[in-house]
C-alpha cells in the first residue's frame, strides 16, 4: 500500500513537473530602453553611466501630488541603503508641467534641494520615458535589472504599503523587490496597486 | 474627560455637515452588494485629484436627474484619514456634494482594489456601476460627463 502510495505521488509529482514546463510563462517580462534626461544639477542622466549597476529603482514622481509628498525621506533611505551595492534610485517627474505649474523644472531643482534629494530627479519633459515604462501615476515605482545588457522590470506599482504612516509599513515592496533579486530570485510579488495622482499625458 | 468630549463633538459636527463617513472596505461593500434593484454608481476621487474634481459636479447633476429612478450615486474618497478635515471637508463644502460620501479607511489599496475591479492600477477617477440583481458591472478607470454617465445605466 505504501509502496503504491509512493509510486502514484511520484508519478503524480513527475505529471506535474512535465506539464507544468508547457505552461507558458505567467507575464512575459517587459523591458526598458535607455534614456537621457535632465538632472536637477544640470547635467544629463543614463542609465549607462553606472557601469556597475545591477539594476535601477526607477520612481515616477512630482513636487504636487500630496502622495508623492509622503515619500522623499523613504526614497532617500532607500538609495542611500542600496545605491552602494548597485542598485541606485533614479526619480523622473513626468507631469505634465502646463497643468501644474508647481511641477516645472527650476521648481523640482528647488524640491530637491530643500528636500536633500540624494539621487538625481530628473525631468522628463517629453513625457516619454513615463510613457515607455506605462507609469501612470505619482507614486509610481518600478525595480529594473539587467539581464543580458538589457534592461528587464521586476517589479511595479506601489513603493510600500501605508502612504500616510511611514511607522506602519508592512510590506515594504520595493525593497523587497531588490532583496529578492539581489539574491538571484524574481521578487514574490511583481506588481502591486498604488493610489496616486494620474500623470497627465499631452496629446 | 471635558477635552475629548469637545474633540468628538466638532468632529460630529464637520460629520454632519459633509455627509461624510469613515469606513473599510467591508463596510464599503456592504452598502452596494445588497441585491435590491438599484444602480449605483460608485465614484473613487480624492481632493487632490484634478480630474476627479472636475467631473463631480456631473455626477451630482446625474443624481439629481435620476432621483425618482432607482439609481444612486456614492463618493467614495480616498483621501488620507489624518488630514480629510483639511483637504476633504472643504472641498465637499465647496462643491455642495449632496450625495453620500464614504472616506476609505484603508492603507494597502492592494487588501481591496482587485475586489473593485482586478485592471486597476490605482489611478483616479474611477468609476464601478453595479446592479446586483441585474447582475450588471461595468467599470470605468477614466473620466465621465453627465452624458456618459447615462449611456452605462443598466
Amino acid at each position: 500500500m505504501k509502496l503504491f502510495l509512493g509510486i502514484t505521488s511520484l508519478f503524480s509529482f513527475l505529471l506535474i513537473t512535465s506539464f507544468t514546463n508547457f505552461l507558458p510563462k505567467k507575464t512575459v517580462e517587459k523591458t526598458v530602453n535607455d534614456f537621457s534626461l535632465k538632472n536637477t544639477d544640470g547635467k544629463f542622466v543614463s542609465l549607462k553611466e553606472y557601469p556597475n549597476a545591477k539594476g535601477f529603482m526607477i520612481v515616477f514622481t512630482c513636487n504636487h501630488c500630496p502622495f508623492a509628498k509622503l515619500y522623499p525621506e523613504r526614497l532617500n533611505a532607500l538609495n542611500e541603503k542600496y545605491a552602494a551595492i548597485g542598485v541606485a534610485l533614479i526619480a523622473i517627474s513626468s507631469t505634465d508641467t502646463i497643468q501644474y505649474e508647481t511641477d516645472s523644472y527650476l521648481n523640482m531643482v528647488e524640491k530637491a534641494q530643500n528636500e536633500k534629494f540624494n539621487f538625481p530627479y530628473l525631468y522628463d519633459g517629453s513625457q516619454k520615458v513615463a510613457k515607455q515604462f506605462k507609469a501612470d501615476k505619482t507614486p509610481h515605482a518600478y525595480l529594473i535589472w539587467k539581464e543580458n545588457n538589457k534592461w528587464v522590470v521586476k517589479y511595479n506599482g506601489a513603493i510600500d504599503d501605508n502612504g500616510a504612516e511611514p511607522d506602519k509599513v508592512q510590506n515594504p515592496y520595493l525593497s523587497l523587490a531588490v532583496e529578492a533579486q539581489l539574491k538571484g530570485n524574481s521578487p514574490q510579488i511583481a506588481e502591486t496597486k498604488s493610489i496616486g495622482c494620474q500623470i497627465h499625458f499631452r496629446k | 474627560m471635558f477635552f475629548s468630549a469637545a474633540i468628538f463633538s466638532c468632529a460630529d459636527i464637520a460629520h454632519a455637515q459633509s455627509n461624510i463617513e469613515i469606513v473599510d472596505f467591508n463596510k464599503l461593500q456592504q452598502v452596494f452588494l445588497n441585491k435590491s434593484d438599484t444602480t449605483y454608481y460608485i465614484n473613487f476621487f480624492a481632493s487632490w485629484c484634478a480630474p476627479c474634481i472636475k467631473e463631480l459636479p456631473d455626477f451630482e447633476l446625474f443624481a439629481k436627474e435620476q432621483s425618482n429612478q432607482k439609481v444612486k450615486v456614492i463618493y467614495v474618497s480616498l483621501d488620507m484619514v489624518n488630514t480629510y478635515q483639511q483637504s476633504l471637508v472643504p472641498l465637499v463644502n465647496n462643491l455642495k456634494l449632496t450625495q453620500k460620501i464614504y472616506l476609505l479607511n484603508e492603507s494597502d489599496p492592494n487588501n481591496w482594489m482587485n475586489k473593485i475591479n482586478k485592471e486597476w492600477s490605482g489611478a483616479i477617477p474611477a468609476t464601478l456601476i453595479v446592479n446586483q440583481q441585474k447582475k450588471y458591472n461595468k467599470f470605468i478607470s477614466n473620466s465621465l460627463s453627465n452624458s456618459t454617465l447615462k449611456k452605462y445605466l443598466p
